[in-house]
């Protein structure tokens, strides 16, 4: 089984890969109302009742002394530019609002930045169409002759926004790195398995790796596994979650690869719907590779694995 | 070297949807709690530790920079620890080793998870590797499914055994005043609900809770000065095995028998089954109850299933295990772990109120992260020793 690796084919650089997550996010009562707030173009702060710090925005907890109580105020639209930076994004901006002791970080967003200077009066700008999120204060703009205005208290206010949905997009290059790269450029190439032998206590591994965790020694030869196996083992899949690559019912299935010690994850297909009722699918159940037409350099260039004959190995 | 004991512990009420406050709003909320406990405030507090799981479940990274301003911790050392279903337990670990350096004496530790907020089985298969498993991973779910239908075979942990530690759970939540759900349930109902990774079925499973726990701990003088009914941590130990090594059979955690032997060794245990008088098991499915039975010598390896069955474990059994209800009462996971610390140290010290064991002196607690390759084993004395 012993092999020498062969050139590879193709240098394996990275796999793309999006993580996609839906959040609803809490803001807390305090926020909830500032958010709120924001639709009737009003900005609400919390003075803290223990050291009289004013936040914007209005915070449920006072970072300075650690109160939670407070009063919610109305907080002028106006203040002065303490620093900014420009970004191919936008202007971000932290403003100390008049009245308040924390600096407000949003951005100014209108006008040329290089006319922005620190100490430089902005007033507020406000969306043409709330969304009921924090953009509705679309940011600050320079008002030379603003006057400063003082900070009132906020009296009735809105109803506060308690959760706000939230998208998080996350794209990732993940490099191959010599051993995945060679496992992958033959799973994609040559629709070939291979890992590695620990010299010390003789295991193969996969995937292949630089060192044996067992053994921490630098593992040796490159070794050709055959894409049958067994199931050490597995379970039916029934829920459907977020990012979930196959339709169920499925097997999940953990899978030692013959000659290799080490676990594989994929999946078992091909089964009846009878079979998947009955789980005769099993720890000890043999296992072959089933190939897709997909050259991707990943795991799923195995469509799944299908149940084969043979002496289940205990 | 000193002792160090438990001298306050704080819940919030668990539950699955907590509109009212943020993320640090609900951590709070437990701080709050702890320091009454403990009859402190955050002036006597030297160091924070923040507990919470993986980043992703809250969209928020570095929490604990939020929670500076909501626990009143500024200009103190803050510090968070993550380590999946055992974080608890690993923060509780470094916050004993701040006591032990000699860096602080009284160290508060806050755990929490807000999992109403977003996509748990997504975001926990964000800890597979991107090539190798992650494409077709279940969260945990699939894997803890598939290492039950093996121990099936192997060690007779039927559905059956398991689905009698969702009646015993879910029955001792009943009287849990902090518990998320309390509905109870029969062993037939258990085995009828809907599968949702065969073996595992939907009351298998703990429900999705947004929850936060805290707990202070005090150097020996300290402790006494605080309070007359200190919790003595008697061991605490988290260890390790590689998630992918060569000949992983994961029948048993061999992480867990070696935390358990190195926190037996420090208390002084040498018979647990009969030593303990209580304890707090993470169980994040209702098989891995079983499965630590074994793995912590409560029973021999193959004997968990006849276990439960004894009623042993049950809140009138000689080892009565999880009163509070365990994970199937609420499982904010990032503090699912300190829960069951807090839990043990309310038994010792007689604080458990409706689910007290009467004359509890020494608790036994687990809890454990990753793909079961991280294992944690604490003991929790109303002595020293
Ligand atoms: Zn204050
Ligand atoms: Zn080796």
């Amino acid at each position: 089984m012993t092999t020498t690796a062969g050139l590879p084919r193709e240098v394996m650089g990275a796999m793309d890969a999006r993580l996609s997550m839906p959040y609803t996010l809490t803001a807390g009562a305090a926020t909830g109302v500032f958010l709120a707030e924001l639709a009737q173009q009003r900005i609400v702060g919390t003075r803290c009742s223990a050291c009289e710090t004013i936040r914007v925005p209005a915070q449920d907890f006072c970072g300075d002394c650690g109160g939670d109580a407070h009063d919610l105020v109305i907080v002028p639209p106006s203040g002065d530019l303490l620093a900014w930076t420009v970004t191919d994004q936008g202007t971000v901006a932290l403003v100390l609002l008049d009245g308040t002791d924390i600096p407000f970080l949003h951005q100014v967003v209108e006008g040329d930045p290089a006319a922005l200077s620190m100490g430089a009066r902005v007033t507020a700008v406000w969306a043409a169409e709330p969304q009921g999120a924090v953009m509705d204060l679309m940011g600050f703009a320079l008002a030379p002759s603003e006057p400063v205005h003082a900070v009132e208290e906020a009296g009735e206010t809105a109803t506060p926004i308690e959760q706000l949905n939230y998208q998080m997009v996350l794209d990732y290059q993940h490099a191959y790195g010599h051993f995945y790269g060679s496992l992958f450029d033959g799973i994609k190439n040559d629709r070939r398995i291979r890992g590695v032998r620990c010299p010390s206590c003789r295991n193969v591994l996969v995937p292949p790796r630089a060192y044996c965790e067992a053994c921490f020694v630098r593992t040796g030869d490159w070794v050709d596994v055959p894409d049958t196996g067994v199931l050490q083992a597995c379970s039916v899949v029934h829920i459907e979650f977020i990012g979930q690559r196959v339709p169920p019912p499925y097997v999940y299935a953990e899978i030692v690869l013959d000659g290799t010690s080490t676990r594989l994850i994929h999946t078992v297909g091909g089964l009846s719907a009878e079979a998947l009722r009955s789980g005769s699918v099993h720890p000890g159940s043999r296992v072959q590779a089933v190939w897709s037409d997909r050259r991707t350099g990943s795991l799923s260039d195995i469509d799944f694995f299908k149940v084969i004959d043979g002496p289940a190995d205990e | 070297m000193t002792q160090i004991a438990i001298v306050g512990t704080g819940q919030t009420v668990h539950s699955r949807r907590r509109l009212d406050v943020s993320q640090a709003g609900l951590a709070r909320e437990a701080v709050t709690e702890a320091l009454l406990d403990a009859g402190l405030g955050m002036d006597d507090i030297d160091a924070v530790v923040v507990a919470s799981g993986p980043a992703m479940f809250g969209s928020v990274n570095q929490p604990e920079k939020w929670l500076v301003d909501a626990l009143g911790a500024r200009y103190k050392p803050v510090v968070r620890v993550t380590s999946g279903g055992g974080t608890g337990l690993a923060g509780a670990l470094q916050a004993m080793n701040q006591i032990k350096a000699g860096l602080a004496r009284r160290v508060l530790v806050v755990a929490y998870d807000k999992l109403s907020e977003g996509a748990l089985q997504a975001s926990i298969s964000t800890l597979y590797d991107p090539f190798w498993g992650r494409e077709f991973a279940v969260g945990i779910m699939g894997f803890s499914a598939a290492y039950w239908r093996a121990r099936m075979d192997k060690l007779g942990h039927t559905e059956e055994a398991a689905a009698m530690v969702s009646v015993k759970n879910r029955k001792n939540a009943m009287l849990n005043p902090k518990a998320h759900v309390k509905k109870e349930v029969t062993v037939e109902e258990v085995l009828a609900s809907k599968p949702l990774c065969w073996p595992i079925k939907l009351l298998d499973v703990p429900p999705i809770s947004d929850g936060a726990c805290a707990v202070i701990l005090a150097a020996e003088d300290d402790a006494a000065a605080i309070t007359d009914r200190p919790a003595w941590i008697r061991g605490m130990a988290y260890y390790s095995e590689a998630d992918n090594g060569p000949n992983r059979s994961m029948l048993q955690s061999v992480p867990l028998k070696v935390a358990a032997a190195r926190v037996y060794q420090n208390a002084g245990v040498t018979n647990p089954r009969r030593q303990f008088d209580v304890a707090e098991l993470q169980e994040p499915y209702t098989c891995f109850e079983l499965s630590y039975y074994e793995g912590l010598g409560l029973c021999p390896e193959g004997g968990a299933a006849e276990l439960i069955a004894s009623g042993a474990t049950e809140m009138s059994g000689d080892i009565p295990v999880n009163p509070s209800g365990g994970c199937m009462g609420a499982n904010p996971i990032g503090a699912t772990a300190l829960i069951r610390l807090a839990e043990a140290a309310m038994q010792v010290t007689g604080k458990a109120g409706a689910h007290q064991i009467g004359g509890a002196e020494l608790a036994l607690v687990q809890a454990g992260g990753g793909w079961a390759n991280l294992r944690g084993v604490a003991v929790v004395g109303a002595t020293k020793d």
